[in-house]
């Protein structure tokens, strides 16, 4: 009986509070409810509900009190469905301006075929490692390997693999874009969704240096524009680019390049 | 308790025992919040506000409930469920009587309830046998206005720490750090005093 009191009477009483409190706050949560921004109220569903902050706010709360106050707009929103955001512009009686579905790749392919200046040692990822005389790779331009893309990405989607660099696993990416901002070397990029091609590098040394330090650089040799047939790749300061509204998918720039830094989606 | 004693609570709540600095509570909202001046006062008024309510709910709680029924053991465990139930339901009146203020405290409110600092300061009165309620309530008041100085202090230093030129491994935090512990070492200056 002694136990069961000492047991009984404590917890009894922790729970006498917690049930005051929770019945406290329920009746006063219903009775002093303060009606909200009806509008970001029914646009908050509808967002991706990620929380990834590719738009700039707190969350997809934050952003949706931005849309109903008309501080925002919903195209900042990568992760939203677009049947999503017609809904949303409804609900704030604005026309959304169809942008084109986009994807995210990595625009090099060094990794261990690039070689390294040094070995680092150090603590953290590609940023710290960015700030050791630009990274390990004797390339300016190219991945670090370190993976602040990975930390960035909210959805696993981002990972660098046994060949040295990060990659983006299109299945799980929602196109945030976290990773674009977190990469120090600017090296993630958007494309078109339906882009059949793309340039892995982006080295803009000359081809000579280039080979000289990385396996699978652009060289600058300029066999994909002149292979092209829609004239949709020049070659701009010793890197092929891509003019995605003349490419017409064919491959034949893929076949073409010798190192094969024009990777075939 | 005498005028006197109330007087030494004040000073003992604001420099001696100083939550910060002295007795290093509460160094997450410190560190925190004292980006800017103006947040870290609206951070400043939110934590007089909840370790003053707490401080009556608390002692009253332990000194009419506990302490009779030899429950003295709970404590811990009590006073958060009440800091935090306390400190949601005043978060709703505020929310509709006063708007003004609910914006000023902000999201501060919430986010001070689990805070080492309000429970320190909740523990702390129930430690001191010859508190009153009275005293307990001032003790909340005038810690949280101690809390209040040293974010102010420290927001102070750190805007002006963002326009100097600092050299670069110490940028941002370490030399907030580093900051923090010379206002720590001058408060030492108090000790004794009470």
């Amino acid at each position: 009986m002694e136990i069961f009191k000492a047991i009984m009477i404590p917890t009894g009483l922790l729970f006498g509070i917690a049930a005051l409190f929770a019945v406290l706050l329920s009746a006063l949560g219903k009775l002093m409810q303060v009606k909200g921004d009806e509008k970001a109220e029914q646009i908050a569903p509808l967002l991706a509900g990620a929380n990834c902050g590719g738009c700039g706010y707190p969350g997809c709360s934050g952003f949706a009190a931005a849309l109903a106050a008309g501080k925002a707009t919903v195209e900042a929103c990568a992760a939203t469905s677009s049947e999503n955001k017609i809904k949303i512009a409804e609900i704030l009686g604005a026309s959304v301006t169809e942008s084109a579905p986009t994807r995210v790749v990595v625009c090099c392919h060094g990794g261990n075929d690039s070689l390294d200046k040094y070995e680092y040692m150090g603590y953290g990822d590609c940023r710290s490692m960015e700030l050791l005389a630009g990274g390990r790779k004797v390339c300016a331009w190219g991945c670090l390997g370190m993976g602040s893309c990975t930390d960035a990405c909210h959805y696993h989607a981002c990972e660098v693999g046994e060949k040295g660099y990060s990659e983006i696993n299109e299945a799980l990416c929602v196109g945030c874009g976290a990773c674009i901002r977190a990469c120090p070397k600017k090296i993630i990029k958007r494309i078109p969704k339906d882009a059949k091609v793309y340039v892995a590098c982006s080295s803009r040394d000359k081809g000579k240096d280039v080979r000289a330090i990385c396996k699978r650089g652009c060289i600058a040799c300029g066999a994909c524009q002149r292979a092209c047939p829609s004239g949709a790749i020049t070659v701009i300061d010793n890197l092929a680019v891509i003019d995605y509204s003349k490419c017409t998918g064919c491959g034949l720039c893929h076949e073409k390049c010798p190192v094969k830094c024009i990777i075939a989606l | 308790m005498s005028v006197n004693e109330y007087l030494l609570i004040i000073v003992a709540g604001i420099f001696v025992n100083n939550f910060v600095l002295a007795q290093f509570l509460g160094i997450c909202a410190f560190l925190g919040v004292s980006q800017k001046t103006e947040t870290a006062l609206g951070m400043g008024f939110a934590v007089i506000f909840v370790m003053g309510i707490a401080s009556i709910a608390t002692f009253a709680v332990d000194r009419y409930i506990l302490v009779p029924l030899d429950l003295v053991y709970i404590r811990t465990i009590a006073f958060i469920v009440i800091i935090a139930g306390l400190v949601q339901l005043v978060e709703i009146i505020i929310k509709k009587l006063s708007p003004a203020l609910y914006s000023a405290l902000g999201i501060y409110l919430p986010l001070i309830t689990t805070n080492c600092a309000v429970l320190g300061v909740a523990i702390v009165n129930v430690e001191i046998a010859s508190y009153t309620l009275l005293a307990a309530f001032m003790n909340g008041i005038f810690s949280g206005v101690g809390f209040t100085l040293a974010m102010l202090l420290l927001a102070g230093i750190r805007e002006k720490l963002r326009r100097s030129d600092v050299p670069e491994p110490f940028k941002g935090f370490p030399v907030t750090l580093a900051a923090a512990s010379i206002m720590s070492m001058a408060f030492v200056a108090f000790a004794g005093m009470v």
